[in-house]
């Protein structure tokens, strides 16, 4: 009798421990660990992007019946802490998921530790291709959002030569790249030669539109330059149909000014830098200016997702959206979410699967699909917008389909 | 007996940190021992007098050089951190002949400037160096075993702690002392003056290097805006100003002190740390111009002559 007793207690203490396990378990929040730079507007707006979706996620019930907990981590654009960062949130936090991401530089430190969890990343940042060909093509776990640099390059090509089968008007045969000498000038220079020869030889995006290309760097304004004229005036005896520079956003208004002065006057006039002067689109020297980008503000007029982020992101945050990856950071955790409710778990493999076939309708205004790239198995985006300043206002003018406004041509003062 | 206690103390922490720490402080570390030794690299050249901008650029230096020939040639990994050292001490010793003609605010803006120069090299000898993308390797030093790389780095840190202190407690240290304190006394009371800052430069340069190669192993990639980051300059400046210039152990103690809080800073207020962790750095240079450690040296000194005399007054009386 004493020994009956014994069993049933110890059966009862068990199944309650295992009960109190099982129900600790399911309150236990899912973790997704974000590495952002915190310090700058591109990894503000990224990571307030990410509190707003896992937010929104929470408020209808979270994931799996579990709670989503989001711990970020700045990186300080300092590749050792980006990296740092990384083991804290593996060994420290114990997180599921890895998301974020900005900078080139800081990734390809990242990535030896990433390679140590293999654990789901899902990086929205970082387009240089030797952060692809250090991933590797066998990291199966690593989903990759930001087109790479050399997709931004073809998405230009196709861009342009949409535009202008659509616009008869519109010529691209002469090209003038104005590039700063720093990395992200010269990488853009790199990627447009290889462009230009690949036209040369009937092949590429440019191949039915491009006809001569030539580049000029300069020192940015950002790096203590800001001397542009004699550069301008190569350009201006170049005489291009497309004129670009690719500097930052300090270079934008006296580029223009000095354009200006020494009267040239490209019928297309576009700007490449990671991102503007506040208000530039106020300047009235932003008028019929054209721009790359993944994402604008008018991307609501035409998207549902894109008018529902702005409006939340504002309501909670108090401020606008200001750059593009402000909506990356919130298809981020929102391409993750939607993932783990269709797969139904967080085992690894299956949830990979589900990533792989998992669509999002995402606030860029495209809807997110995992395709190979050149080295990785697992690409989002893959191609890039073009945008023009029309009136004060930034408006999409390709792809057509979501298309805000027709292009204003030629440019002119 | 105390001091060598403490010294002895330390060493142990230091060698048994990976038996009872995990891979996230042991990271936090090997940043700040690459950090500590860029520090104490610096503040040797300061010793002479010079006041040399050049750190991330030697640094990047023995980061190319190591990661190209392991890339292009197929080095093994730690003989290129040997390379990366020589070639930094050897451009050191080449340019050496030019920039230590120059002095003061000359020399501090001519070694900065060597910093772009070396960069705007690399980018443009694209072929061999990767241009403006960079080069990346196989895979990180150890296969990224971090306390194997931590182990690399603390060895580093060493030798730049034993090369400080073997410059404090050899005949360098009074020959560089005179060079800083008067120049022309020292040339009259025969020292060579251009040698021993040309042995200074070089080995601080080559020291730099070896701590860049070992930098771009650890994270298995170099690239012109990274490698040569101004960070690599601007950090280990303010580690050795709040921990104390002209010593080994203000370095350490700054380097210690700014890495330390710097993570810890991050850890409690993700926004806005940096600003603290700033407005720490101003607070010190101000109200503490020698630095923590010479400020806490100097009033144990004073307090111990005036206990000193106190004892000589009680016993003659």
């Amino acid at each position: 009798m004493k020994r009956n007793s014994i069993l049933i207690l110890s059966l009862v203490v068990i199944l309650a421990f295992a009960f109190s396990l099982s129900s600790y378990a399911q309150d236990d929040p899912i973790k997704i660990g974000a590495v952002n730079p915190l310090g700058d507007i591109t990894g503000d707006q990224s990571t307030k992007a990410m509190e707003l979706a896992v937010k929104e996620i929470n408020d209808k019930g979270g994931l799996l019946g579990r709670p989503v907990e989001l711990i970020v981590v700045d990186s300080e654009f300092k590749p050792e802490k980006g990296a740092a960062a990384i083991d804290k949130l593996a060994t420290v936090d114990e997180v599921d998921f890895f998301v974020g991401g900005m900078s080139s530089g800081v990734h390809m430190a990242q990535i030896p530790s990433l390679k140590k969890y293999k654990k789901i990343t899902i990086w929205a940042g970082a387009a240089s291709y030797l952060a692809e060909e250090a991933i590797g093509p066998d990291a199966d776990w690593y989903f990759h959002l930001h087109p790479w640099d050399y997709q931004q390059g073809e998405s230009y090509g196709i861009g342009w030569s949409d535009i202008a089968e659509a616009r008869e008007e519109v010529e691209i045969g002469k090209v003038f790249l104005a590039y700063e000498e720093g990395g992200f000038g010269t990488a853009s220079f790199e990627s447009y030669e290889v462009l230009a020869d690949q036209a040369e030889e009937g092949e590429g995006p440019y191949a039915d539109i491009l006809s001569d290309f030539e580049g000029g760097s300069f020192k940015s304004a950002a790096l203590g330059g800001g001397e542009y004229r004699a550069l301008l005036r190569r350009a201006k005896e170049f005489n291009p149909d497309l004129f670009i520079w690719a500097g930052y956003g300090a270079d934008a208004i006296p580029l223009l000014a000095q354009s200006r002065e020494v009267g040239f006057e490209p019928p297309l006039y576009v700007g490449a830098p990671p991102g503007w002067p506040a208000d530039f689109e106020a300047n009235p020297l932003s008028d019929k200016v054209v721009l790359y980008g993944m994402w604008a503000p008018a991307l609501k007029e035409v998207s549902e997702v894109a008018e529902h982020f702005w409006d939340e992101y504002i309501k909670m945050h108090q401020e606008r959206p200001a750059t593009y990856f402000a909506p990356l950071g919130y298809t981020n955790i929102m391409y993750l979410a939607k993932a783990i409710e269709d797969a139904g778990t967080l085992e690894k493999e299956v949830l990979i699967e589900s990533l792989e076939n998992t669509e999002y309708d995402s606030p860029m205004g495209t809807t997110l699909k995992i395709a190979p790239s050149n080295v990785i198995k697992h690409q989002g985006f893959t191609r890039q917008k073009i945008l023009q300043y029309q009136d004060g206002k930034q408006n999409v003018i390709w792809p057509f389909e979501v298309a805000t406004a027709e292009i204003e041509y030629p440019f002119s003062w | 007996m105390r001091k060598n206690l403490i010294i002895l103390l330390l060493i142990v922490i230091a060698l048994t940190l990976p038996l009872y720490t995990g891979v996230y402080i042991l990271h936090i570390f090997s940043s700040i021992l690459i950090f500590l030794a860029l520090s104490l690299s610096w503040d040797m050249m300061l010793r002479t007098g010079q006041l040399s901008f050049g750190t991330a650029g030697f640094f990047g230096l023995g980061a190319y050089a190591s990661v190209l020939i392991v890339v292009n040639m197929g080095f093994n990994p730690i003989l290129s951190l040997l390379i990366g050292a020589i070639f930094s001490g050897f451009i050191a010793f080449i340019l050496g002949f030019i920039v230590l003609r120059l002095r003061e605010i000359y020399f501090a803006i001519t070694t900065l400037a060597l910093t772009h120069v070396f960069s705007v090299i690399i980018r443009n000898f694209s072929d061999f160096t990767g241009g403006a993308s960079g080069k990346i390797l196989a895979s990180a030093i150890f296969e990224g075993d971090p306390v194997k790389i931590y182990y690399l780095v603390l060895i580093v840190a060493g030798l730049a702690i034993i090369i400080s202190e073997v410059f404090k407690r050899s005949r360098i240290h009074y020959a560089i002392n005179a060079i800083r304190n008067d120049e022309t006394t020292a040339k009259s009371s025969g020292i060579d003056v251009f040698k021993y800052l040309l042995f200074v430069f070089v080995s601080t340069s080559a020291l730099q290097g070896l701590v860049g190669a070992v930098y771009a192993h650890q994270y298995a990639f170099v690239n012109p805006e990274s490698t040569f980051s101004l960070n690599f300059l601007l950090l280990p400046i303010a580690m050795a100003l709040v921990g104390g210039i002209y010593s080994t152990n203000g370095p350490i103690i700054g380097a210690l002190l700014l890495g330390l809080i710097s993570e810890y800073l991050k850890l409690i207020m993700p926004y806005g740390h940096l600003i603290v962790y700033g407005l720490i750095i101003v607070f010190v240079v101000l109200f503490l111009p020698r630095g923590i450690y010479s400020t806490i040296h100097n009033k144990l000194l004073k307090s111990n002559i005036i206990g000193g005399d106190k004892n000589a007054n009680t016993a003659s009386k």
